[in-house]
């Protein structure tokens, strides 16, 4: 263990189920997105392959859209840790350009964060902003029942003929998972180098909850 | 028109009965039409009474502009329940440009007596050429002729789609900058336009709003498009007789296969079914015989609007997209996601590299 760093409680049990759910269900969400997009492969003859895909791929949309909404009452909430505060846009603008240089090797240290870096606090307010735009992009493509309680086309239609019809909708949707399969690759990229770089257990943290911390980061 | 001028103030049985048509199948066809409008059984009398009462029913104008008269053609195609003359009796169509026997001096007093007369219901097909010079009959722009009779129609209806947004012959690059009916006569006219997409028209849907028109005197409820959303509400591909396929993951790959022979999905075939609203699939064409995803084509959504760029290729899964901001730039949608995702890996596999002099160190702060 490095000098100077203890063990600090990051994640509390609610903040890692609400981690993992999001994780599970994004990977279905591209997996059978993929799918729905180009059936990679057929069904045998007496399988329901493709409405089992779309089924998962709507249950898994409804599971996201609910985790969302918990982690943001968390973010209020939480009596663990309510952090709405670290994702203030104006105050996170200030430090990007301090953690650009840091990561393009120009600078060698950065300012420590309470728990997310500005980039990370950008991101992450960008995922629940992608998660809304897939869910309004999907509803719009949907021709079922909303949440089962009304049209999906007389609530969301709108958003086709904003867009210019379903296939330019689809195009969207499509675009916007590309941008959330790029990021959450290099979240997980940064949270290993992260580990690595800083021996703080940054990675680990999300399964046991626990990361090494050198006294206090900059509080806000 | 075989028929000449001057038959349709005639009653319309005795008319049916010269061209062979018995009260049984008009009585069939009044059923067929209150089933299109989702009216139950007791209207069926009630529309054949509408219809009966030919002499006091609207004539109507049948204006073509620019198209290939492909509507006309599914018209006086509609086999049931004996050829056209129902159908043009219904319509009572007192001018058309395409089908009508008359000609020259005699078609433009017909025209312009019904231009007098006024309270026809206006049937316009085909696109309108907003440039002058590029779309005239007679000496005069298309556009002008179309303003000209529309204020004193009582209903405008706008078969097809070139004439609704401009359809094929208003495809990129659009040279004579054709337009859509509502889109030349302006806002002034919204409700009482009726837009009948399709390529061509489908002729019961045509037939059924008119029918309306006679029975109940008002346009049906229309949706943002100004289509009418019984017949324009739902997806193909929700009401596709393919659709067990695509449920179970059963796709056409390539045609003249087998998988095509017995009928499978066309969706990987560019089947633009899912983003298309349209009635085809139940009304079907040419006499309820066939679609195009019944006859083996994957349909390219000629009933939304644009379809003819934003469809094209028409055997694609998803066609190009051109990039907002980069005019003529097109790339498919997998392209861009593996053209970044690509970037992204190596962008991370070069940081990471940079990054071994930091992860050495690591933890020395
Ligand atoms: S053929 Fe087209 S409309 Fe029919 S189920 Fe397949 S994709 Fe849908
Ligand atoms: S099935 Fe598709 S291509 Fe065929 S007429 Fe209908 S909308 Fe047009």
């Amino acid at each position: 263990m490095p000098k100077k760093m203890q063990l600090k409680y990051e994640w509390n049990v609610a903040y890692r189920i609400e981690h993992w759910v999001h994780v599970a269900s994004m990977i279905v969400l591209i997996f059978t997105g993929f799918y729905i997009h180009w059936p990679f492969f057929g069904g045998g003859p007496e399988s329901q392959i493709m409405a089992w895909m779309r089924f998962l791929h709507f249950l898994s949309m409804y599971t996201l859209l609910i985790g969302l909404v918990l982690r943001i009452y968390m973010s209020f909430n939480s009596r663990f840790d309510a952090d709405w505060r670290d994702f203030s846009v104006i105050q996170n603008l200030k430090g990007v350009p301090e953690m650009i240089a840091y990561y393009t090797f120009l600078k060698d240290k950065h300012t420590e964060y309470r728990k997310y870096n500005p980039l990370q606090a950008f991101t992450y307010l960008s995922w629940a902003g992608i998660i809304i735009l897939q869910a309004l992009t999907g509803f719009a493509l949907y021709s079922g029942d909303f949440f089962g309680l009304f049209s999906s086309q007389a609530a969301f239609g709108w958003l086709n003929r904003l867009l210019g019809g379903e296939s330019h909708t689809r195009v969207w949707h499509f675009l916007i998972m590309w941008y959330f399969i790029i990021t959450a690759v290099v979240h997980v990229y940064m949270s290993l180098l992260q580990t690595l770089v800083k021996r703080d257990r940054t990675f680990q943290s999300m399964f046991t909850g626990y990361k090494l911390s050198s006294a206090t980061g900059k509080k806000r | 028109m075989r028929k000449e001028h001057g038959l349709a103030t005639r009653d319309l049985v005795d008319r049916l009965r010269y061209s062979g048509v018995g009260r049984r199948d008009f009585l069939k066809f009044c059923g067929l039409t209150a089933g299109l409008l989702g009216l139950s059984e007791a209207y069926i009398p009630r529309i054949a009474n509408a219809l009966e009462k030919g002499t006091k029913r609207p004539p109507v104008v049948w204006l073509n502009f620019a198209s290939d008269t492909g509507c006309t053609e599914s018209l006086i195609k509609a086999t049931y329940p004996n050829a056209a003359d129902l159908v043009l009796d219904i319509l009572s169509v007192d001018y058309n440009e395409t089908i009508m026997a008359a000609a020259g001096q005699q078609v433009e007093e017909i025209l312009q007596k019904s231009l007098k007369e006024g309270n026809y219901i206006l049937v316009i097909e085909g696109g309108i050429p907003t440039k002058h010079g590029y779309g005239m009959i007679a000496g005069k722009d298309m556009m002008d002729i179309a303003k000209e009779f529309a204020p004193k129609a009582i209903a405008i209806l706008a078969v097809g789609s070139c004439a609704t947004y401009g359809g094929v012959p208003a495809a990129n690059p659009n040279p004579s900058a054709i337009k859509g009916v509502a889109d030349v006569l302006g806002p002034a006219y919204k409700g009482k336009i009726v837009n009948l997409d399709l390529c061509p028209v489908n002729v019961e849907v045509l037939v059924a709003v008119v029918v309306n028109y006679l029975l109940f005197k008002k346009l049906p409820e229309l949706d943002s498009f100004g289509r009418p959303k019984t017949f324009y509400g739902q997806l193909i591909h929700d009401n596709c007789e393919r659709r067990a396929h695509f449920d179970a993951g059963r796709f056409v790959e390539k045609f003249g296969t087998e998988e095509e022979a017995l009928g499978h999905c066309l969706y990987k075939m560019g089947c633009k079914g899912p983003m298309t609203h349209a009635p085809c699939p139940k009304i079907m064409y040419n006499d309820r015989v066939s679609w195009c995803i019944k006859a083996g084509a994957p349909c390219i959504g000629c009933g939304e609007q644009g379809w003819t760029d934003k469809f094209a290729g028409f055997y694609e899964r998803l066609p190009g997209v051109s990039i907002p901001g980069f005019k003529g730039v097109e790339f498919t949608a997998d392209k861009i996601g593996l053209a970044a995702g690509a970037a992204a890996a190596i962008g991370i596999a070069a940081h990471a590299l940079g990054s071994t002099k930091r992860i050495k160190k690591g933890g020395e702060e």
